[in-house]
């Protein structure tokens, strides 16, 4: 990075959060601090619900994913149109009805004080150590790469995020993400157009897209029904499914962004927006990926992505395997490029043949790849992160032109940014209108309120700070950060559901549900290996069969009916 | 509102809906289509 590129993303990355300030000045009552006094257009909400789940790993690891994998990853994003629509027919009337700030005020409102508490707790748990990995995990790319400090980056980050949340709430929240996602998207077309131009001139764009087709990465729709495959259509529009709608339908994060809207219309319309976008944008994303790893195929990728790990291991006694290793991996690299070469030029009946050897190659290939990666490990470095992960970043630094690699490394900051401040956003205002309020102090003022929503999320900024601190604790952060949203959301979409749709359930059962079905995710998660996705399913089919059970039995003449 | 105007609303964001789904539904044709010719 040279002094353009950084001009260029400190003007990025500190010009949104300014304008915001500047737009959402003055003091605001509690309502406008929490719900941005309702006046937010669709396509701003559109754009907010869009940034808010899009977060840093999309832009950095899906790339990666793809190069890795192909784009069946795609598939994992089917089932959110049909929650969207979902969302919008049953949730969001209710929500705007209703005058909640948080969607755990409806649970309150619905069933009683218990219930709401938990809903809003498990919310808060789960986002809370979520929030924390959203910063970290492009933090310990960027400083791996770039050379600055780990914790630098994360104060980066984090503490600009906690300065314009905790003053601006919710309006400030919405007004850059707005902004956010459009340098967002404008960084991605500009990096797709320039992956494009950077592809051998040999071949074609159509030939290229062959050609990854040939090698297995353009799969987006497999209708098989075999659980153990990882990404198919029906895994993807089931599985999906129940994610998207608790995510969208359930998490504050979400909720609050749409809730912002000036009318049941601009809500609704904006969340219609995600479901017509979301999945051609994850489509050009993982076809970036795609593209990237063409080049790779002419463009001689380094020996191992994530570079300073490989230094490093080379530095403490490892570099003659390594060397030897990267002399084989530049000889089958040199054949590989051959064989594509014959994939793109052969006839018809020769293109099976050229390809079964362009399938050996790769094969080969990959195989000195993980032999590299367990010489790491020998070494001691970089045993558990991914690899993937460093690959788009790699590109961006290795191949853009000066300017747009600041511009891009800004998208990811902004990514960082937009997600984050959602996050702190709806932690604040769910501590502060479901347990402050309530229980603490139920009968101060507005501007008291608006003070202690100001704490609360700055408490919790320096909470995420502090998660992302110490997250060199946990494994793979990526994955983690999957896991723990599936481990919490399958109970708190059943509270909701046992809400709208078992009229006769009353608090305590379904209070009762959420605990068992919580535990039993709990007790699966720690002595199981069943795939992550089904735990949504389990924690919400849970809830949804216990509640009436319990009602029946346990709970049979105890409470006055519901009252919502 | 009146109830007509109630009705009216809902059967504008049924369709509204209906195009949600028929957008996605081109979407994943679309999809089929890219995975059956380059792959």
């Amino acid at each position: 990075m040279n002094r353009l590129d950084y001009f260029v993303l400190i003007a990025t990355i500190l010009a949104i959060p300014l304008y915001g300030l500047w737009r959402t000045r003055g003091s605001a009552s509690l309502r406008q601090y929490l719900k941005g006094d309702a006046s937010i257009q669709w396509a701003t909400i559109g754009l907010s619900v869009l940034a808010t789940q899009a977060g840093p790993i999309t832009f950095l690891s899906m790339p990666g994913q793809a190069y890795e994998s192909g784009i069946g990853f795609i598939q994992n994003y089917f089932g959110q149109p049909l929650a969207l629509i979902v969302v919008c027919a049953v949730f969001v009337p209710i929500y705007q009805r209703l005058k909640v700030y948080t969607a755990y005020q409806y649970l309150g409102q619905r069933f009683d004080r218990k219930t709401q508490l938990l809903g809003a707790f498990l919310f808060l748990v789960q986002r809370g150590i979520a929030g924390g990995i959203t910063i970290y995990a492009p933090a310990i790319v960027l400083s791996a790469l770039l050379g600055w400090r780990l914790n630098l980056t994360i104060w980066l980050a984090g503490g600009l995020v906690i300065i314009y949340t905790v003053v601006g709430g919710t309006k400030i929240v919405s007004i850059t993400q707005r902004y956010q996602m459009i340098v967002i998207m404008v960084g991605m077309a500009i990096a797709f157009a320039i992956a494009v131009y950077r592809l051998s001139p040999d071949l074609s764009f159509q030939s290229t897209l062959s050609v990854a087709g040939k090698m297995g990465k353009l799969e987006a729709v497999n209708f098989s029904a075999d659980p153990h495959k990882r990404y198919t259509f029906w895994s993807g529009l089931i599985g999906g499914f129940f994610l998207a709608l608790s995510y969208f339908g359930a998490d504050q994060s979400q909720v609050q962004r749409y809730l912002a809207g000036g009318s049941l219309k601009e809500s609704r319309l904006g969340l219609l927006f995600n479901a017509a976008v979301k999945v051609p944008m994850q489509f050009f994303i993982l076809l970036l990926g795609v593209i990237v790893f063409i080049f790779y195929q002419f463009e001689k990728p380094p020996a191992y992505f994530n570079q300073p790990a490989y230094e490093r291991a080379a530095e403490s006694g490892y570099a003659p395997q390594l060397a030897a290793l990267q002399t084989q991996s530049d000889d089958v690299f040199i054949q590989k490029r051959a064989a594509i070469r014959d994939v793109a030029s052969a006839s018809l009946d020769q293109r099976d043949v050229a390809t079964v050897k362009l399938h050996e190659l790769e094969a080969e290939a990959r195989d000195l790849r993980d032999q590299t990666k367990a010489v790491l490990v020998r070494a001691g470095v970089d045993p558990k992160s991914k690899e993937s992960d460093y690959v788009f970043i790699t590109f961006i630094l290795q191949q853009m032109p000066h300017g747009i690699v600041g511009l891009l490394i800004a998208v990811i900051l902004c990514a960082t940014m937009s997600a984050t401040a959602a996050t702190l956003n709806a932690l604040g205002t769910t501590t502060a209108v479901d347990f402050y309020r309530p229980l603490i102090r139920p009968d101060a003022s507005d501007h008291h309120y608006v003070v202690a929503a100001k704490a609360l999320t700055a408490a919790w900024g320096f909470f995420a700070i502090a998660v992302a601190s110490f997250a060199s604790l946990v494994e793979n952060l990526i994955e983690a950060g999957n896991i723990l949203g599936s481990v919490f959301y399958g109970s708190i979409l059943g509270l909701f559901l046992a809400a709208f749709f078992i009229r006769r359930v009353r608090g305590s059962a379904v209070f009762f549900a959420g605990l068992i079905a919580q535990a039993l995710v709990f007790i699966l998660f720690a002595t199981t290996n069943i795939g992550y996705l089904w735990y949504n399913f389990i924690g919400c089919a849970a809830v949804l069969i216990l509640a009436p059970v319990l009602q029946q039995t346990t709970f049979r003449n105890t409470e006055a009916p519901a009252g919502v | 509102m009146n109830t007509s105007d109630h009705k009216a609303d809902a059967t504008d964001w049924r369709k509204a809906y209906g195009f949600a789904l028929l957008i996605f539904a081109v979407e994943i044709v679309f999809l089929y289509l890219f995975t059956l010719r380059f792959s």
